[in-house]
């Protein structure tokens, strides 16, 4: 499996349900889907079609450990957690992120 | 993520599928329940979250397709269709699967003789370092292959060779156990305590000889092979320490070996401890010798030193002068001589595989063909090359597979055959047998071979438009695919004659070889070899009584008509050898003698054996009993030794080293010539030189082999004439053996048609299996030219309804067809004919009395194989001969 560094679009789902996970804490792929929807205050939709390809390599990957659970409203759900690997990609992808804001807003500022 | 984690996913696809569909459900739900919330109907709810989530079975794809190998879900579904596809043709399939399975099995069952026997090391430890230690003598033109050597010399390399890790002897022979049951004749190997340390290997239970034992005054001591052990003592582990009477000489069995362990050779029942000392160590060769090179040493190295150690023995006892060492590797020793027929085997059967190729690429271009539609189709809806392929391999695949399958049960039951029907001669034969690497070998075969036929119908894939036009009519095909058929018709062809003329050089040699004349009648003879205990039968004297007492019982059976006995049955055992004196001529020291072979014979041995006399009389009654000093010679022996000269009344004797301690040997007078018989092959070059004296006069118990008399009469072959089939007759020879000695046991009981068939059985063994490549390679040539006409005549049908319809006569039309068949049987014949030329060297030390180059063999094989050929040719052009022109010209 090719690492997916350069593709910045692949990254930042990685990057968000990395972030989502890791403070809200286990959640199915529904509470990920709203999580993300709220924290960007409606601007970002996630696709259903992109999020659980995602969630299936990021567990394959072990850098997301899922489990079954049951919902509030009582239906059988599968609940995703950030393992230790997925903290350790969780640091880089943020930091990857800074570093090219960084460098964009710096190029739209002086360009 | 890890390759293999994807390919594991594939596996457990399903599961993955159910979990995710059941997540996406729970999902699908959230959403209507938040939709309701937000106060939509029922029904609203659903269709909103379904719009929104959009459709699950493509998320739940996309997701898999994001962690399996999608490449082998792929190639499983194209293995699945293709697999359905072939299921339809079951005619195809089954042709195809037989035709590879037969070349597959024939290859993987010879590989696995060649595996065994000559790739495979000795089962010895480190066997690497092991050397056989062989001798040759430059001086007498014998550059190599004396494979026996003196005790005296055993102990001057076990003492004083330092390029030698250790030295070990040994000799075979056989003896009588009796004690528990009935007596047995075993066969025995004598020797010495160093042979299984020299092998590093280690007794089943118990233990090997200690050095202690190999000392003469030590008590007498064995080792049970395996198969006495499980034979006779049904694997009782209190053997051990147990008496057995060997030859009326009581001995302790101190261990068994493990059932692998077959050295010398499978047939050893027992080991015995060979006592011996440097100082009373014989001059004579009566042992074999291996032993391990020193770490670092090479061959080269130990040979001279071990020349230069033969050098300084031979200054004290020269009868070892002129030997040189030539010692060889023991791999090579032991499996050398049947080391070229494996290998021409096993090349005939890769010669059959090709041929099995050939006709599979053909049945596999007819389809192709017949399926350019279906690939038409496909390519036009945007299938690439990759694709096309993938659907020829995918089929190519499982046909190869499936005949590795089927060719690994032809080669399981082929191997069975081989290890029963082998010839003894083929050593470490029961060895073989079919294991990982073998099998892999099939599977191998049968993925090269799918590569060789699958990618025929590839470089075929035409143009689309092309495949589209022809695919909507068919027609005149395009003419290269044509060219390519005959092109491997021609080659089948070729390939077909190479192993035709072989078989056809092997058969002639097998017809000259048995057509030798053996110098004596084979027919409606029985022979055994008797040997008499030592203990019992302690001088010659009462052996001689006891051969008497013997023959006169077996000359009262019904039916017999002579009888008499041989120290030296030729083709069967090891022969007293030594050179002769001959009376009033000084011994020629610049000369090497010429050994001759001495035969201890009872009275009318030459009329019991059907000899023929050439001059003179032979060996009566009257000399036996009165012990004259006599001998009847061979006819090589008057040609090498009396050269131009009546040898009859000529005196002769067996010659002595100048410091024996013992008495010369009496002078013998020649009495008569007889015709000469082999020695030890039928191939032989030039006859063996042969000297018959009557068993009074030569040696015994009482009498020591160094006094060189003659050869020890207390174990003799017997041979038995019989006016009834002889094989009838071994119950009343039994008998009237146990009524002189109840103790005694007959060992290689045949007759001398069997001798004769056992000499010969390497030759016919060889034979047989390049016959039959012979004939799998003919017939599956027959079908594959029958098969490539048929389509030649089926493509031109519309041409020949025209021609006919113009008025071509049909004879005309099978002529044409015919001589486009024939012009590429001829090109293929003539290329075989090269090819088998050119290749002629390789067979030729397999072959005897033949030249490998034979004319009439290469002309019978080329018109036999050419009148096949025609043969195959001639139904479809009959058939095209005989088409309706109305009926032709209506085909598409």
């Amino acid at each position: 499996m090719p690492k997916h560094s350069n593709d910045r679009l692949q990254g930042t789902l990685d990057l968000l349900i990395l972030k989502i996970l890791d403070r809200a804490g286990p959640q199915h792929g529904y509470g990920i889907a709203q999580r993300i929807h709220q924290a960007t205050s409606d601007s970002l939709r996630i696709e259903e079609g992109s999020l659980y390809p995602a969630l299936q390599r990021m567990t394959h990957e072990k850098w997301l450990k899922a489990q079954w659970g049951t919902t509030d409203t009582g239906r059988k759900a599968r609940f995703y957690t950030v393992t230790a690997a997925g903290r350790k990609q969780l640091e880089e992808e943020e930091r990857r992120w800074i570093t090219l804001t960084e460098a964009v807003n710096k190029a739209l500022r002086f360009a | 993520m890890s390759p293999i984690g994807r390919i594991w996913n594939v596996i457990r696809r399903r599961r993955l599928d159910e979990e995710l569909r059941q997540e996406l459900d729970t999902h699908l739900a959230l959403i209507e329940e938040e939709e309701r919330a937000n106060g939509r109907s029922e029904d609203g709810a659903r269709r909103h979250a379904r719009l929104r989530f959009g459709a699950p079975s493509v998320h739940r794809e996309r997701s898999l397709d994001s962690v399996t190998a999608t490449w082998l879900v792929d190639a499983m579904k194209e293995v699945g269709f293709a697999a359905r596809r072939l299921w339809r043709s079951p005619a195809f399939t089954l042709a195809t699967v037989l035709t590879l399975g037969l070349a597959i099995g024939a290859n993987t069952s010879i590989f696995a003789v060649v595996h065994r026997v000559l790739l495979n090391p000795l089962p010895y430890g480190d066997s690497s370092r092991l050397i056989a230690l062989d001798y040759g003598v430059p001086i007498a033109n014998v550059s190599s292959g004396i494979n026996f050597m003196t005790w005296q010399l055993y102990h001057q390399l076990a003492d004083h060779a330092r390029t030698l890790e250790r030295v070990a002897v040994y000799d075979t022979g056989e003896v009588t156990l009796t004690g528990v049951g009935e007596p047995e004749r075993i066969r025995v190997s004598h020797a010495t305590p160093s042979l299984v340390p020299v092998l590093r290997m280690s007794p089943e239970i118990g233990r090997w000889f200690t050095e202690q034992e190999g000392v003469p005054g030590a008590p007498a001591v064995a080792v049970l092979s395996h198969g006495l052990w499980v034979r006779r003592y049904a694997k009782d582990p209190h053997v051990l320490g147990r008496s057995v009477i060997l030859d009326g000489v009581s001995t302790t069995i101190v261990g068994v070996m493990p059932a692998d362990f077959t050295f010398p050779n499978a047939r050893i029942d027992l080991w015995s401890a060979a006592q011996s000392t440097r100082a009373t160590a014989s001059f004579l060769f009566v042992v074999t010798g291996i032993a391990r090179l020193r770490d670092g040493v090479t061959m080269a190295s130990a040979r001279s030193e071990m020349t230069a150690l033969i050098a300084d023995l031979a200054r004290v006892s020269p009868n070892q002068t002129g030997l040189v060492s030539t010692a060889l590797p023991l791999q090579d020793a032991i499996v050398g001589r049947v080391a070229s027929a494996l290998w021409i085997v096993l090349a005939s059967v890769a010669l059959v595989l090709l041929v099995a190729c050939a006709n599979v690429a053909n049945l596999f271009l007819v389809r192709s063909e017949a399926r350019q539609r279906e690939v038409a189709v496909r390519r036009a809806l945007g299938a690439g090359r990759m694709g096309v392929a993938r659907y020829f391999l995918a089929e190519s695949l499982i046909l190869s597979i499936a005949g590795a399958v089927v060719g690994m049960g032809l080669a399981w039951v082929a191997s069975q055959l081989l290890v029963a029907f082998g010839p003894n001669s083929l050593p470490r034969l029961e060895e073989v047998r079919l294991d990982a690497a073998v099998l892999a070998f099939a599977l191998v075969l049968g993925v090269l071979t799918a590569g060789c036929f699958g990618v025929i119908p590839l470089a075929r894939i035409a143009p689309l438009h092309a495949s589209l036009h022809e695919a909507g009519r068919g027609g005149s095909a395009s003419r290269d695919r044509s060219r390519l058929r005959q092109l491997l018709m021609g080659g089948q062809i070729a390939l077909a004659l190479i192993l035709v003329v072989s078989s056809g050089l092997m058969l002639r040699s097998f017809q000259k070889l048995r057509a030798v004349d053996p110098g004596f009648n084979a027919a409606s003879a029985l022979t055994f070899r008797i040997g008499l205990p030592n203990r019992e039968y302690q001088s010659r004297r009462a052996v001689l009584a006891a051969h008497d007492a013997i023959l006169g019982r077996l000359s009262a059976i019904p039916g017999v008509a002579a009888v008499s006995a041989t120290t030296c049955l030729p083709l069967q055992t090891r022969c007293f050898g030594n050179s002769v004196l001959v009376e009033g001529r000084a011994f020629d020291r610049n000369r090497a003698p010429t050994v001759t072979w001495f035969n201890a014979v009872a009275p009318g041995y030459v009329e019991a054996m059907g000899m023929r006399l050439v001059r003179g009389r032979t060996i009566n009654r009257t000399d036996v009993e009165l012990g004259q000093p006599i001998v009847v010679v061979n006819k090589a022996f008057a040609d090498t030794i009396f050269p131009g000269q009546d040898p009859v009344g000529k005196r002769i004797r067996s010659s002595t080293p100048p410091n024996s301690r013992f008495k010369a040997p009496d002078w013998l007078e020649i009495v008569g010539v007889v015709s000469n018989t082999p020695g030890t092959s039928l191939a032989e070059r030039t006859p063996g030189v042969q000297l018959y004296m009557p068993m009074s006069i030569a040696g015994g118990p009482d009498i020591p082999a160094q006094a060189l008399v003659g050869p020890s009469v207390d174990m003799m072959s017997y041979v038995v004439r019989t006016v009834t089939p002889p094989s009838q007759s071994v119950a009343l020879v039994r008998a009237a053996i146990a009524s002189v000695d109840p103790h005694l046991a007959l060992a290689d009981v045949r007759t001398l048609d069997e001798v004769l068939d056992g000499a010969a059985a390497q030759m016919a063994f060889t034979m047989v299996l390049i016959a039959i490549a012979a004939i799998v390679a003919l017939a599956l040539g027959i079908v594959g030219i029958y098969g490539v006409m048929s389509y030649i005549v089926s493509q031109r049908t519309s041409e020949i309804g025209v021609r006919l319809a113009l008025g071509a006569e049909p004879r005309s039309v099978a002529t044409m067809i015919l001589r486009q068949g024939s012009v590429v049987a001829f090109t293929g014949a003539a290329v075989g004919v090269a090819a088998a030329l050119a290749g002629s060297r390789l067979i030729a030390s397999l072959l005897y009395g033949i030249s490998p180059r034979d004319p009439a063999v290469f002309a019978g094989t080329t018109v036999l194989l050419l009148t096949v050929a025609a043969a195959a040719c001639w139904l479809p052009a009959r058939r095209a001969a005989r088409l309706s022109p109305l009926e032709a010209l209506r085909t598409d």
